[in-house]
C-alpha cells in the first residue's frame, strides 16, 4: 500500500478522479489525507478548523482535478497547497490569531520528515532545507513562521518584536536569496 | 502598479507565504488570471515551499471527516446521520457510501499502525528569537537553539559595547523565581554556544523568556542581576 505509492501513482488517481471516478477519489483521500491534515493542524492550530480546511480541500481537489497539469508541480505539492491555502483562508476568515508561545498553539516538539518512502517525498525538499541555510538567522524564520503557523506581517512583528517594514524586508529579501539558490 | 519581472517575482512569492493579504493579493490574482508568465511564478513557489510540508508530520484525520466530504459532494446518497435515523428501514445503495466511509476509517487505522515505524530524520531549531531594540533596524542579538543537545547560540548583531566598566549579562527569566543566569555575553563577531543545565533547561521550555542586564564586568557578583534590565525577549516555537 502506501510504500508503492509514488507521484507516478498519485498522478493516476488524479486522473481518474477527474473522470469522476469515486473508488479513486477514496484511495487518494486514504493516500494523502494524513499528510494533508498534519500540515493543516500545525498552521491552525486547532482540530475544528483543520477539518474543515481539509473537507474543503478535497471538495476542491474532487472538482478541479481535471486542471491540474505537472507544469503546476507534483500532484503531492498540489494537494498540499491546496490544503494549506484552504486552512489560511478559513484562518484569516475566523481571524485566528497566531501568538508565538501561545500555549494553545499546537507543540511541534519535532520536525520528523513524514513516514513515507522517499518516492512520495516532495521534490526538492532536501534542496529546499540546504537554500534555507543561506538565509540569515531572521529571514529563515519568518519565512518559516509564515509558511507553517501563518503568521501574517502584524503577527510575526508582534512575535519577533519589530517593526512591521523590517519584518517585511526580512521576507522578501529573504524570498529572493532563497529563488537565487534553488535556481541554481 | 507595473508588472516588471522582480515585481512579479517577490509578488508571487509571498502570494504563496500568504503574507500577501487585501488588495494586493487581489490585484496580484488578477495579474495570475491575465498572464501564464505570472502563474507559472506562482507554480514555482508552490512546488517549492511544499517541499517545507514534507517535514510536517502526518496526522491521520478522524473518521468523521471521509462521510463528511461524501455528504458535502454527493448529499443525496449520503444522508446525514439525523436521517439516516429516520430512514433506517431502507436498504439498496443509499447505504453503500456509508459502508465505504467505514472502510476507509479501517484502512487508515491499518495504515496508522504501519507508519510508525519509520527513521526520525533531522530537526529545525526548536526555539528562537531576536533581542531587539526600539528604533533599531537591525536585532542587538539573535538567538536560537542549536539542535537538541541543550545549547542555545547567541549571535551578535547590532549590540554595541557596553560602557567600558560594564558588561551585558544574559539571564533565563523563569515563571516563578530568581533569574538563572547564562552568563556575560559578547557583542563582537563572535556566536556564544551555551550549554544548558537541565534545570535552566527546563526553566527556559516553561517560560520562554530571557533577559539581559547590565552588570559589572564579568557579570553579576551576587548571582541575581544587579544592575538595570536592558532588554527582555520571549523565544517563539518554529
Amino acid at each position: 500500500m502506501m510504500e508503492d505509492t509514488s507521484q507516478d501513482e498519485l498522478m493516476g488517481l488524479l486522473g481518474a478522479i477527474a473522470r469522476q471516478d469515486r473508488q479513486a477519489f477514496q484511495r487518494l483521500y486514504e493516500k494523502v489525507a494524513g499528510r494533508m491534515f498534519g500540515l493543516c493542524q500545525k498552521l491552525a492550530g486547532q482540530q475544528e478548523l483543520a477539518e474543515e480546511a481539509l473537507q474543503d480541500a478535497f471538495v476542491r481537489i474532487w472538482h478541479h482535478a481535471s486542471e491540474y497539469h505537472s507544469d503546476r508541480g507534483s500532484p503531492m505539492s498540489w494537494m498540499m497547497t491546496i490544503a494549506r491555502y484552504r486552512t489560511l483562508d478559513l484562518m484569516r476568515a475566523r481571524k485566528v490569531r497566531q501568538t508565538a508561545g501561545d500555549e494553545a498553539l499546537n507543540h511541534v516538539e519535532d520536525e520528523r520528515a513524514g513516514p513515507l518512502d522517499a518516492s512520495m517525498q516532495m521534490d526538492g525538499s532536501a534542496a529546499l532545507t540546504g537554500c534555507l541555510d543561506e538565509l540569515s538567522s531572521v529571514q529563515r524564520d519568518s519565512i518559516l513562521l509564515s509558511y507553517y503557523r501563518g503568521f501574517t506581517h502584524e503577527e510575526l512583528s508582534m512575535a519577533l518584536s519589530t517593526p512591521i517594514g523590517t519584518v517585511k524586508s526580512w521576507i522578501r529579501r529573504g524570498l529572493l536569496v532563497l529563488k537565487r539558490c534553488l535556481e541554481r | 502598479m507595473k508588472k516588471t519581472p522582480e515585481r512579479i517575482e517577490s509578488l508571487a512569492a509571498e502570494y504563496v507565504l500568504g503574507s500577501l493579504k487585501g488588495r494586493a493579493r487581489l490585484r496580484f490574482e488578477r495579474w495570475m488570471m491575465e498572464s501564464y508568465r505570472v502563474r507559472q511564478e506562482v507554480w514555482f513557489w508552490e512546488e517549492k515551499l511544499s517541499g517545507l510540508a514534507a517535514v510536517v508530520p502526518e496526522e491521520q484525520p478522524p473518521a468523521r471527516v471521509w462521510p463528511a466530504i461524501q455528504q458535502r459532494l454527493w448529499p443525496e446518497e449520503m444522508p446525514r446521520a439525523s436521517v439516516s435515523q429516520l430512514s433506517e428501514r431502507r436498504t439498496g445503495p443509499r447505504w453503500l457510501w456509508p459502508s465505504w466511509g467505514l472502510l476507509a476509517t479501517a484502512a487508515a487505522l491499518v495504515m496508522a499502525v504501519l507508519l510508525v515505524q519509520q527513521p526520525e530524520p533531522e530537526r529545525f531549531p526548536m526555539l528562537s528569537g531576536a533581542i531587539v531594540q526600539q528604533d533599531v533596524a537591525d536585532p542587538l542579538w539573535l538567538v536560537s537553539e542549536a539542535g537538541d543537545d541543550n545549547r542555545l547560540r547567541l549571535r551578535p548583531v547590532a549590540a554595541s559595547a557596553a560602557e567600558s566598566d560594564k558588561d551585558y549579562e544574559l539571564w533565563v527569566v523563569p515563571e516563578e523565581g530568581q533569574p538563572l543566569s547564562l552568563g556575560v555575553i559578547p557583542v563582537g563577531d563572535s556566536v556564544l554556544q551555551i550549554e544548558l543545565s537541565d534545570a535552566v533547561r527546563a526553566a527556559l521550555d516553561k517560560s520562554r523568556t530571557l533577559a539581559i542586564s547590565l552588570e559589572p564586568v564579568g557579570g553579576s557578583p551576587t548571582g541575581a542581576p544587579t544592575g538595570p534590565i536592558l532588554h527582555v525577549t520571549k523565544l517563539y516555537e518554529l
